[in-house]
Order: structure tokens, then sequence, then C-alpha cells
């Protein structure tokens, strides 16, 4: 069977140089990310075995805390803020409620092309003493002093962060929405319409349930996506004032590549990994649980 | 699809509230790009005294500065061979794979399969640390391959599993009567499946393109010498030190911002399309 194993030669050189490349940057790696984590390293010397110690200090680390209370609130502007609203405006474009909707499109999906880091640094400047927000305040206000101190603030430190996440990636989800609306026939909506549905009904009752699957998938790419923010975040504060904007990956980063301690950072890596997994579960269960009732 | 009845007309509270919501998104999207755009116009004294006004004597000087200054050149070049070397890569391994995975029946497909998937949950920060450790190691820290190694690496599992929707759609048949005249798996691939799969190949080069163009924490975190900075970590690094010269920090945002517009101006249908796509597949 020369024949038979010349084409599994083919099969392996088609697939083995993708999976060799896949395997050895993202998948071995992971193993030494869970066996550093159990370690206590600075990048040199003796590497100290300290068991669940990184895991049980990530219980009681309050800067731990901040970090993962602000990848909740990231979570929660995506599901409930980003896809509702990308699902909102999706509708609204393809039931042509407005001209130019094609316009609208193009000009809402643009910062989508645009570079977080950079998109961090434009945000930045609207809300700098010098920048749009606190000027229009001024002038409505008519008080020459205002000082933008919201960054300051303890507990609204993180609002511009999650408005600048509402602005960049609700128009993702509206592009999604938008591609799956354009595969539901017209006539379901103009059946509807005959027989006395309004707007509201034929939105809620109608095409939101036709579109939960995606809701589902995009609720998966929000949460996978939530406990992956960095370079936004990285690049508008950096986790400051005083750790107020701190989330997970800029605590890692922070704790392994500038305080070198890497066994440290590689606890929040694992930590990452498996919020991730357990939203993605639970999204799951709860999807299903939907499905049944 | 224009020839909407009065029927389906939505009802005025609908619509006057579209517009309200349309016209809120876009203002909020444009305004800051055009606000920045003719602000890094203005030399600095302007933008401190009148933050909102229009340029009294729009000059390019912020831009003849930031670029010498920040070494934007340098970095443009690094971002283009970055991301062109990526996106070529990236394309020709996930359709070689996918065609595998596609039309081979091996016991083994199952199992590649199940592993790019599971790639999709995979992220960055759960192998930077060891992947950094490795490069010292083995001397990939500031190097051209170092960097563009991991971004082929995190972007095929979706790419694969992209194309492999797709060939698993091309017909068995043309295979089967290219197999009997004789041609090599090779020539199938180079001479069917690539010219066939013409819209995967697109979609996955335009979302890897856009992803590799914006990527930042690889290049940040493997590289220390100037020269291989790319425009985003360039950017974001000259910018972050110009507290005080904010027509510098205007123009180089500018210039970071400028060639994906062109980028958008030129693809956005295709890439409204990839995205859409992406997530109608699984």
């Amino acid at each position: 069977m020369v024949n038979a194993r010349s084409k599994r030669r083919s099969y392996l050189s088609f697939v083995l140089p993708a999976f060799i490349i896949y395997a050895t940057i993202m998948v071995f790696p992971l193993v030494f990310t869970l066996g550093l984590s159990f370690t206590k390293w600075k990048g040199f010397g003796p590497i100290e075995f300290v068991g669940l110690q990184n895991y049980v200090r990530l219980l009681s680390d309050p800067v731990f805390h901040i970090g993962l209370r602000n990848n909740i609130l990231i979570v929660l502007i995506s599901v409930f803020g980003q896809i509702p609203l990308g699902f909102l405006l999706a509708y609204m474009l393809h039931r042509r409620m407005v001209k130019g909707a094609k316009l609208f499109e193009i000009m809402i999906f643009l910062p989508i092309t645009i570079s977080s880091v950079i998109v961090a640094q434009l945000w930045n400047r609207v809300f700098a003493p010098v920048g749009i927000l606190p000027t229009i305040i001024r002038q409505i206000t008519g008080n020459q002093d205002y000082i933008m101190k919201i960054f300051e603030s303890k507990d609204f430190a993180f609002v511009p962060i999650m408005f600048v996440l509402l602005w960049q990636h609700t128009s993702l989800y509206m592009v999604i929405f938008l591609a799956n609306l354009q595969r539901i026939p017209e006539s379901i909506i103009e059946a509807a319409k005959i027989e006395g549905a309004n707007e509201g009904t034929i939105f809620l009752k109608i095409i939101a349930p036709i579109l939960a699957p995606v809701a589902f998938i995009n609720s998966i790419l929000a949460i996978s996506g939530s406990f992956k923010s960095f370079d936004l975040i990285y690049s508008m504060t950096g986790g400051g004032p005083a750790h107020f904007t701190e989330v997970m990956a800029v605590y890692m980063y922070n704790t392994t590549f500038v305080f070198q301690n890497y066994g440290y950072g590689s606890a929040i890596s694992i930590v990452i990994i498996l919020f991730i997994v357990l939203a993605i579960w639970l999204t799951k269960v709860m999807t299903n649980r939907l499905n049944m009732g | 699809m224009k020839n909407q009845s009065r029927l389906t007309m939505a009802p005025n509270s609908w619509r006057a509230s579209a517009y309200i919501i349309m016209i809120f998104f876009t203002v909020i999207t444009i305004f800051p790009l055009i606000w920045l755009g003719y602000s890094s116009l203005k030399p600095n004294a302007e933008i401190v005294q009148h933050p909102l006004a229009l340029p009294q004597a729009p000059s390019l000087d912020n831009y003849i500065r930031a670029w010498n200054l920040g070494g934007l050149g340098t970095a443009l070049k690094n971002s283009l061979i970055y991301t062109c070397v990526a996106t070529i890569s990236t394309v020709l391994l996930s359709l070689a794979a996918a065609f595998g995975l596609a039309k081979f029946p091996f016991k083994s497909v199952k199992f590649f399969t199940w592993a790019f998937t599971v790639g999709l949950m995979l992220t960055v920060h759960a192998v930077i640390i060891p992947l950094f450790l490795a490069e010292v190691r083995i001397g990939l820290v500031n190097t051209r391959v170092g960097v563009i190694l991991p971004y082929i690496a995190f972007n095929l599992p979706m790419s694969i599993l992209i194309a492999l929707g797709y060939v698993k759609g091309i017909p068995d048949a043309l295979i089967e009567s290219a197999e009997i005249d004789g041609a090599k798996y090779r020539q199938i691939f180079w001479s069917l499946i690539m010219p066939l799969s013409i819209p995967v190949v697109s979609t996955i080069a335009i979302l890897s393109f856009l992803q590799y163009w914006n990527e930042f924490l690889f290049v940040f975190i493997f590289t220390t010498k100037k020269a291989l900075k790319s425009l985003p970590v360039a950017i974001t690094q000259f910018a972050g030190r110009q507290n005080i010269e904010y027509g510098l920090q205007y123009a180089s945002l500018v210039i970071g911002i400028l060639p994906m517009i062109l980028f958008y101006i030129f693809f956005h249908s295709q890439l409204m399309k990839a995205f859409g796509e992406g997530a109608l597949k699984e």
C-alpha cells in the first residue's frame, strides 16, 4: 500500500506545519505556566517550589480583587451593554429606519480598525485637562476652573474605560447581528405585520428568539475577550491611579515583567484562563436552561 | 432589497429613536477623530488655549517633528514587515491545514480539529511568561521571527476553523478526478484548492492583516530595541511621553490611525462581511 502511505505523508505535510507552530507556541507553554504558578522565582537563580502559596496569596490580595471586580464590570458592560446595543443598532439598520443606513453603518464600524492602544490615547485626550470633555463642560457650566477628576475617584475611575469599551466594540456585534438578520426571510416580518404585530413585538418576540444563538456566540466572544482586556487599559491608565483601574491581565503583566515575580504572575495567568473557561461554561448552561424553559 | 413596501415601514416613534441613536453613535465615533485631525495641525500653545477651536494657521510642523523624534518611519516599516509576512504565512498554513483536515480520511483528523478548536479559548496571557523565557533562552528575543511566530500561532485556530468550513464545501469529486489524472496532492492544493478558496482566503487575509497591524503585546514584551518596534508600540511609547507637547502627541496618533482608515475606505465591505461570516461559523 505505497499509495496509502504517500497519501498519509501528504496529509501530514498539510496539517503538521500549522499544528507544530500552534502546539509549540500555545499548548506546551501552558504546561509551564501551570508549573511556574507553584513556584517562587525572580527570573534567575534557583526555582523554589511553594505549592499552592501563590493561589492562597491571591485570595487576600486587594489589588487582585480590584482587578477581578473590574474584569467582571467589563463582562457586564459587554454582555448587557455592547451586545443588546449592537442588536438594536443592527435591527434599526436592517429595517431601514433611517435614511442612509449604509453610511451610518460604515461610520459606526470604523473604530474596529483602530489599534486599542491608539484608541486609548485618543480617549485620554478627550478626558484630559485640555481635552474635549472638560472644555465642553467648562463652556456649558461657565465654570472656567472646572477640572475633570473622574480618574482620581476610586468608584468612578473605571467609568471612562467602560465607555470607551462600549464605543470600541458595540459595532462589532452590530455587524455580526446584521449579517444574521439578512438571512431571516422578509416574509416572516411581513406575516407578523399583517397579523397586526407592532414593531416592539416583532423585535422582541420574533427576531430576538431567532437570533438567540447568535447572541450566545457573541456572549462567548465578549466574555473571553473581557478577561483578556489588556491593550486598552494598559495604554489608557496602566491600572492606575492607585490600582483603581487594574484588571487581571495588567496586574499579571506588572507582576511578571516589571517586578520579575514569575511564579505569582503565572498564578494570575492560570486564574484568568480558569475564569474564561468557567464563564463560557456558565453561558452554555444558562443558554441550555433558557432553551428548555 | 430596495422594494420595501409601505407596509413594512417601521412606526414613527421607532424611526425617530433610530435617528437619535444613529446620529449619537456616529457623532461620538467621528467627532473625536475629526477633532484629533484638526488639532494636530495646531501649534501647542493654541491647543492649550483653545482646545476645541479650528486651527488658525494649519501647519504640518507637528507631523514632521513627531515623525523624526518618534522614529515612526522605522516603526511603519516594521509594521509592514510583521503584518505582511504573518498574514501570508497564516493564509498558507491555515488553508493547507484545512485541506488536510477536510479532505483526507484519517483518524487523526478528529484529534487535530479538536486541538485547534480548544485553541480558541487559550489566551496570550496563558502562555506569555514561558514563551518569553523560552525566547530569551534560544535567542529569539529582539528578532523579527520571535515576533512573527507568536502572531501566527495565536491566529491559526480561528483561521483554520474558518477555512475548514469553506474547504469542506468543495466537492470531493473534483479532487478525485484530479487524483485519477495523476496529480500530486501538492499540485491539487495549489491549482485546485487555492483558486477555489479565494473568497475564504481573502476573509482570512483581511482579518489577519487587521489583527496583526494592531497587535501590541508581543512586540511590546519581546523586543527592547527601538529598531524593531511596530507602529502601535512606537506611538504608545512616544505619545505617552508627550505630556506637554500635545501637538506632537496628536500628530503621532493621527499617523497611527491614518493607515487603517485608508485600509477601511478600501476594504470596509469585505471587512464587515468577514466579521459577519466569522461568527456564522460553528
